[in-house]
């Protein structure tokens, strides 16, 4: 392991940064470079999964993750009905289950991990919304254009019902413009603070007059449109509304916007990236006409996703926690209490806490939330919903060659651990263990393997 | 009115060596929470929202008066059933425990209180209590939500506030930038493992062990997870050997009560509690449902409260009672009230300063059949964001409002 020592504080070279991993001794690319890989590009990966891509390498593995974003026609079909049986109940938090669910089987992980950013980042939530179908709409949405067009994907947001609902700007009249959606628009989603002014967003608001929501579909009202002359961001003219997504989605600033956001979700909790730092992908960005994909994909290779300034450098996410904990066991549960359990430990998916989205990073943890999750591993454990690989865990692991305590061990450490578990660590859990002919104390081993603050990390 | 994260720190670092130093190394755990909020009394509130609407007329009655009597023909309480607490005025029959903490000069009354323009909605009315601005005015956040944004430090491991109930987290307590957890019962803070003493020892080893990692985020995390985990033992060990000094009352909102006194007593950090008792709106049959709702709030307050004290917190807390609107002056012809305006507020604790505050509103000069507010409720937030908080509270509640003589 480097000594991550000399990277603290430490100045980053971006045009090192964004050049293309070369392995190193110092950063070979084997099992636990792999499974980082797949951690953050989606939630995690088999051991054979990482064995098939340690012998491919880096930037190979990277295209297979990039090439794999869409799904077999048969697992949509299976998909949309899943999602059409959750929709008869009503019940929003069915589709929290129903998407949960999805991150668990998805051949297509750097789809659903992409998704989950947009969610994030425009976040709507079906507290507020109550409309199951239109929260499902928007989920499918934030889908099609996850790796899509960034400037395609504002304009359909812009439109898109359940948003409207969400910011209260399911009405806008000519005479009173509402400057809810202008303002998140221009501070939350595109811009961030300090590359607008409080006129911009007036002016902005003026363009998305007649805009409306009318049973549950949006609707353009030319009767309440304001068809006056708007400036915004130095641009004049009688905009409406997509022109005036156009004009915010052209600035520089929302290039630059974007790409923080994005090494933010991909590469590292802290330091907040620096302009300095993200101007190289913000170029690229740009240059790509704000196509997603490509920026994801130099990420995915480069240097700093592969340096001390990112592995093991971000909080997993609850999400990340109990889908990573499940995929990497080719696990399965109730995914409805599962999304239950994730959203007490501060992510409910749909179910954003405001429309900032989640902060994440340090904000995830608190005593609450640290219990809250070392019980998810236990809850996991002892459910006899819970599978691992169709079978127990104790069947699973040997069919995976982890037969005595250390083998096992090892395979979580390969696979779930950013960062190596102390040996001290290994010692006690050893003797948790036991001489493992009950399935109890082995249970009891992983439990507190995955109780460690070690496990946290991704 | 946000301030930066790292301005924020570098103001919480300053703040908190300077009042921590005084104490030396060994530093209770709330008061190293209450340093880092620039206090140095480990303070905590605990809001109970009364939901639905409480009808203010029958909780603090002018039983004298004409005019109640007159518009309350089946409701009216005579003046041989109440509290009496001055002349023409007296608590329900329901409020005993209010009325014992009233004569042991632990609660103080604020009559009148509501707000300009009162919005007869359950939810907006709510909303504008939680956040203190209107539906037009964008709403993100709640009033204590801006109180623990400007506060809180990112570093510490208890939770910054606690919503203890399964319904829906407070708008107050919502922020951008600080998440506050809810929990349903205790058991969120027990640690499980099959009971083995072996797996909680290894457990609590484990990360108790200091990383030499150079990595900043897991010394964080290895410091949370051993906060945690000692913050379940201790909650633990007070389930076992904590025994409320007063009987709580058989109800939900006690029992909530009685989960806050038991974190409040492990020494959890967390400086705020939320819970919630709904069921006031009463439209029809008002008068035995309403005295079972109030004999549920002052029985369980009354119970929190002695069991603080006893347990030696009873400086560091006080509890505000609030609901989102009192209710018409007229009964309605289903023996019940309709949604109205103004009402009372109920500020419980050792600290305060006991009695009534403001005047009963006026029965003859209604608006529009509703009593007028004379207190702004922002003048409480206010009051407890200064006198009790000890904080400048412009900044939270975007103006200044005067204060009221209610702590200290």
């Amino acid at each position: 392991m480097v000594n991550n020592e000399v990277f603290v504080n430490s100045h980053i070279d971006p045009a090192w940064a964004w050049s293309e991993f070369q392995p190193s001794d110092a950063t070979p690319w084997n099992i636990r470079t792999a499974a980082h890989l797949y951690r953050r590009a989606g939630f995690g990966a088999t051991k054979p999964q990482l064995t098939t891509a340690v012998e491919a390498g880096p930037i190979a593995t990277a295209e297979v993750i990039l090439n794999e974003t869409q799904e077999p026609a048969d697992y949509l079909v299976e998909m949309a009905s899943l999602a059409n049986s959750g929709l008869a109940t009503g019940n929003p938090k069915q589709l929290s289950a129903w998407w949960a669910y999805r991150m668990l089987s998805t051949p297509a992980q750097l789809l659903e991990k992409t998704t989950l950013f947009w969610h994030g980042h425009f976040a709507t939530s079906a507290e507020k919304v109550q409309d199951i179908e239109l929260m499902l709409a928007q989920n499918n949405l934030l889908r099609k254009f996850a790796l899509g067009n960034f400037a395609g994907l504002l304009q359909e947001i812009s439109r898109d019902p359940a948003m409207l609902i969400y910011l209260d700007s399911a009405t806008n009249r000519k005479a009173h413009p509402n400057e809810n959606f202008a303002r998140e628009i221009m501070e939350l989603f595109c811009l961030g603070e300090g590359n607008y002014t409080e006129q911009d967003i007036r002016e902005l608001a003026r363009c998305f007059t007649g805009w409306e929501v009318k049973r549950h579909r949006f609707r353009f009202n030319r009767y309440q449109h304001d068809t006056t002359s708007k400036t915004i961001l130095g641009k004049s003219g009688d905009f409406g509304g997509e022109e005036g997504v156009q004009i915010v989605v052209s600035q520089d600033s929302a290039a630059e916007f974007i790409v923080t956001k994005l090494v933010n979700f991909f590469v590292m909790d802290e330091p907040w990236p620096t302009s300095e730092l993200v101007a190289p992908l913000a170029k690229e960005l740009r240059e790509n006409e704000m196509q997603i994909a490509p920026v994801v994909r130099r990420i995915m290779t480069s240097n700093l996703f592969y340096s001390p300034h990112a592995v093991g450098r971000k909080v997993r996410s609850p999400v990340e926690f109990a889908i990573g904990f499940l995929r990497t066991l080719e696990g399965s549960t109730n995914t409805f209490e599962l999304s239950e359990t994730m959203e007490t430990l501060g992510q409910g998916l749909l179910y954003p806490p405001s429309v900032k989205g989640w902060d994440g990073g340090r904000t995830w943890i608190n005593s609450s939330t640290l219990l809250g999750r070392s019980n998810l591993i236990q809850h996991l454990l002892n459910n006899n919903k819970t599978r691992f690989g169709r079978t127990s865990l104790p069947e699973f692991l040997s069919s995976a060659n982890a037969r005595s305590i250390d083998e096992i061990i090892e395979l979580f450490e390969d696979c779930l651990f950013a960062v190596p578990v102390p040996s001290a660590a290994k010692d006690r859990i050893r003797q948790l263990a036991g001489n493992q002919q009950d399935p109890r104390q082995l249970n009891e081993a992983v439990h507190a393997l995955c109780t460690l603050p070690e496990f946290q990390l991704c | 009115m946000l301030i930066n994260p790292s301005t924020r720190r570098q103001f919480l670092t300053t703040a908190a060596a300077s009042s921590v130093m005084t104490f030396g190394g060994t530093v209770p755990a709330f008061l190293r929470q209450a340093a880092a909020e620039g206090r140095d009394d480990g303070r905590i509130l605990v809001v109970v929202e009364m939901a639905g609407g409480n009808d203010g007329l029958n909780t603090v009655v002018p039983y004298d008066n004409d005019a109640y009597r007159k518009a309350r023909p089946k409701l009216a309480i005579p003046k041989s059933d109440v509290l009496t607490i001055k002349d023409g005025l007296g608590l329900n029959p329901a409020l005993s425990g209010f009325a014992d903490l009233l004569q042991d000069g632990r609660l103080t009354i604020v009559q009148g209180v509501g707000y300009p323009n009162p919005n007869r909605s359950h939810f907006e009315s709510m909303d504008i209590w939680h956040t203190c601005q209107r539906k037009e005015d964008n709403r993100i956040d709640g009033w204590l939500g801006r109180y623990l944004a400007e506060t809180t430090a990112t570093d510490f491991s208890d939770p910054a506030a606690l919503h203890i109930g399964e319904d829906q987290q407070p708008f107050a307590l919502m922020s951008r930038d600080i998440r506050v957890s809810s929990i349903r019962s205790l058991d969120q803070f027990r640690l499980e493992g099959n009971d083995s003493k072996q797996f909680r020892q290894v457990v609590k080893e484990l990360s108790d062990a200091r990383r030499e990692s150079g990595n900043d985020l897991l010394g964080f995390v290895q410091s949370s997870t051993s906060s945690a985990i000692s913050a379940s033992d201790r909650i633990e060990a007070a389930g076992m050997t904590y025994k409320p000094s007063s009987e709580y009352p058989d109800n939900g909102l006690a029992q909530k009560l009685k989960v806050v006194a038991k974190l409040v007593n492990s020494g959890l950090t967390t400086p705020f509690y939320y819970v919630r008792i709904d069921g006031f709106d009463t439209h029809s049959q008002q008068a035995a449902a309403h005295q079972s709702l109030l004999r549920q709030v002052s029985d369980s307050v009354t119970a929190f409260l002695n069991d603080m004290i006893a347990h030696g917190h009873g400086d560091r807390v006080l509890c505000l009672c609030f609901s989102e609107f009192g209710r018409r002056v007229n009964e309605n012809a289903s023996e019940g009230t309709d949604h109205g305006t103004a009402g009372p507020i109920f500020l419980a604790g050792q600290q305060v300063k006991p009695g009534l505050i403001g005047k009963h509103p006026s029965l003859s000069d209604l608006k529009d059949g509703d009593l007028q507010h004379h207190t702004d409720f922002r003048q409480v937030y206010a009051t407890v964001l200064e006198h009790w908080l000890k904080c400048d509270s412009t900044s939270v509640l975007g103006k200044s409002y005067k204060t009221l003589p209610l702590i200290g």
